[in-house]
């Protein structure tokens, strides 16, 4: 039981640093993204080939997942800067698919469908970190590291900036802003975070491949942020444990068979997701300010 | 001649086969008033999106102090001093009073603002005095979007004060205004005219147009027809004739 509730909140931390980082896409940048899960794939694999390959050092993971993630970024910046709402919607619906088939395509970097087998035990330092607790710990420190630099940076000129993009882009260009710069640093930062998550993740499976890192991984990612709360802090959280528990709580659930859980779980989320836009769009962890 | 604080000449625009705006010249002399006035779909606010840049022009060209702005994008033309509201107000909904004043004035587009705390302490008095003018202090906690109309027109109004831009370009700041709070845009206009800010104001309350302007650019289908003192545009018979014909049908 133990072993199994570590198991959890390791992988509630990992998607916690995820949502953290889509919100500074959705939350605040207002970039609506749903290819995230591809940095995250980006960041896992880097992670892995550079465990399997040089070093199990998980810091160096972390850095070079992040780096990759946040320099090929730039692929999704680029619509960003050219298109809005629901045709960016749709051209970052186009690069996941992209991202999806060269995942499961390119066998040499990323072990095709089988995906990468035998990640060594994550070492930090040297110092081996292997044991749930501590890696469990290891990534709580990341997660808050990630919390800290965001809120520090949304609560500072840079996330004024990107509100104001977000609520009117033409408005903060009358205004100086330099819309496609910041919009670049926005979407680099979420996708470099997105690659840092990947990493941990990379280590916590002990292997990776392509199914973790498709389309319903992004549209559960955006799930969480939704549900949440967007642009606030603790949003995306509420959103990790509520959509990583729900599944975990309904599998003690006598009445329902276990190969239905997966139906259920997906009506409830489909379900929550609706009834939350129409009364809480601003998410479980918004400030509710009614309908106007 | 160059030394005007922001000059148009030979503006031209079609949308498709609609021409928005055809041959038009127009100065603002410093530290004054100039009014744009015309019937709906003039081309009035199409004149403000070409001197900032939001939409490309056919032909012609924008002169600001002087410099040439062609091809320039929006934010860099802003920063040259020339602040502009929004027919629609354009907000920051979702942020708060305070900080859609202190985003208008923070341009660094990098992940803080250089200066330090000196710097930033010089924002938030601008930021203050931006929002006492305005009337908004005690409202700088709420959020935009949930603010009364003549609210957030005059939030519209602050954003602009507090950029300290010499160059100011109002898109109807007045319309739907009650008699007070007309009363109070006109005063806050006119202590920045007394400050030397130039203005352009784009205004279909000829009452006000007739308290705030120094000159008067009359526009119509695109066309500037007639350019001078309020009296003599506001008299003439036939520039009124479109005017009020246009607008009742
Ligand atoms: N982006 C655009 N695309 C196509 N047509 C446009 C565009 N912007 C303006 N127009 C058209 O150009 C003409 C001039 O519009 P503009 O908004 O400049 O008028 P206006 O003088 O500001 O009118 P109003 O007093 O109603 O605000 C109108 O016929 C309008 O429909
Ligand atoms: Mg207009």
């Amino acid at each position: 039981m133990i072993a199994y509730l570590l198991n959890l909140a390791t992988l509630a931390t990992v998607f916690g640093i995820l949502a953290a980082s889509l919100n500074l896409l959705i939350g605040y940048a207002g970039i609506f993204s749903i290819a995230h899960a591809v940095f995250f794939g980006i960041g896992a694999y880097t992670g892995a080939q550079l465990a399997i390959l040089f070093i199990p050092d998980v810091l160096l993971a972390c850095l070079a997942g992040g780096v990759l993630a946040g320099a090929l970024s730039l692929c999704l910046a680029l619509p960003a800067l050219r298109v809005r709402g629901e045709y960016f919607v749709a051209a970052s619906l186009g690069l996941q698919m992209m991202a999806v088939t060269l995942f499961s395509e390119a066998h040499s970097l990323t072990g095709g469908h089988g995906g990468l087998v035998g990640i060594p035990m994550p070492t930090l330092f040297g110092i081996d970190i292997s044991e749930p607790a501590t890696f469990l710990v290891f990534c709580l420190l990341v997660l808050g590291g990630v919390l800290l630099a965001i809120r520090m940076l949304m609560r500072g000129s840079f996330g004024r900036a990107l509100m104001a993009i977000r609520d009117s882009e033409s408005a903060a260009e009358a205004f100086g802003k330099d819309v496609p710069r910041l919009k670049t640093l926005a979407v680099g930062l979420g996708c470099t975070l997105a690659g840092v998550a990947g990493a941990l993740f990379a280590f916590y499976m002990a292997f990776v491949n392509v199914e973790s890192f498709t389309l319903e991984q992004s549209i559960l990612v955006m799930a969480m942020v939704i549900i949440g709360g967007t642009a606030t802090l603790a949003g995306p959280l509420v959103g990790v444990l509520l959509l990583l528990l729900l599944p975990a709580a309904l599998s003690f659930l006598p009445f329902i068979p276990p190969t239905q859980i997966g139906a259920v779980q997906q009506l409830i989320y489909g379900g929550a997701m609706t009834l939350l836009m129409i009364f809480r769009p601003a998410g479980l962890a918004g400030q509710s300010t009614g309908r106007r | 001649m160059t030394d005007l604080p922001l000059s148009v000449r030979g503006l031209n625009k079609k949308f498709g086969g609609l021409t928005a705006v055809q041959d038009v010249d127009l100065d603002l002399q410093a530290g004054i008033c100039t009014a744009l006035v015309g019937p709906n779909g003039a081309g009035k606010t199409t004149i403000f999106n070409l001197i900032t840049g939001n939409i490309p022009p056919d032909a012609g060209e924008v002169l600001v102090n002087g410099k040439p702005v062609r091809g320039m994008v929006p934010h860099r033309i802003a920063r040259m001093g020339v602040a502009r509201s929004f027919q629609d107000l354009r907000l920051f909904g979702r942020m708060s009073v305070r900080d859609n004043v202190l985003a208008a004035i923070e341009h660094s587009a990098w992940l803080w603002q250089p200066g330090g705390g000196a710097a930033r302490r010089a924002r938030e008095a601008a930021v203050d005095a931006a929002l006492d003018r305005t009337g908004l202090t005690a409202l700088a906690d709420a959020r935009a979007a949930d603010l009364a109309y003549a609210e957030r027109k005059f939030l519209s109004m602050a954003r602009i004060l507090a950029t300290g831009g010499r160059i100011w370009l109002l898109d109807e700041p007045a319309s739907g205004l009650d008699p007070h709070s007309r009363a109070r845009f006109v005063s806050l206009v006119r202590s920045a005219v007394a400050d030397g800010v130039t203005i352009c104001l784009i205004e279909h309350n000829l009452d006000i147009v007739t308290e705030l302007a120094t000159r008067i650019a009359f526009l119509d289908r695109g066309a500037k027809l007639a350019e001078g003192e309020p009296q003599a545009i506001l008299r003439d018979p036939e520039l009124i004739g479109i005017y009020f014909g246009e607008r009742r049908t």
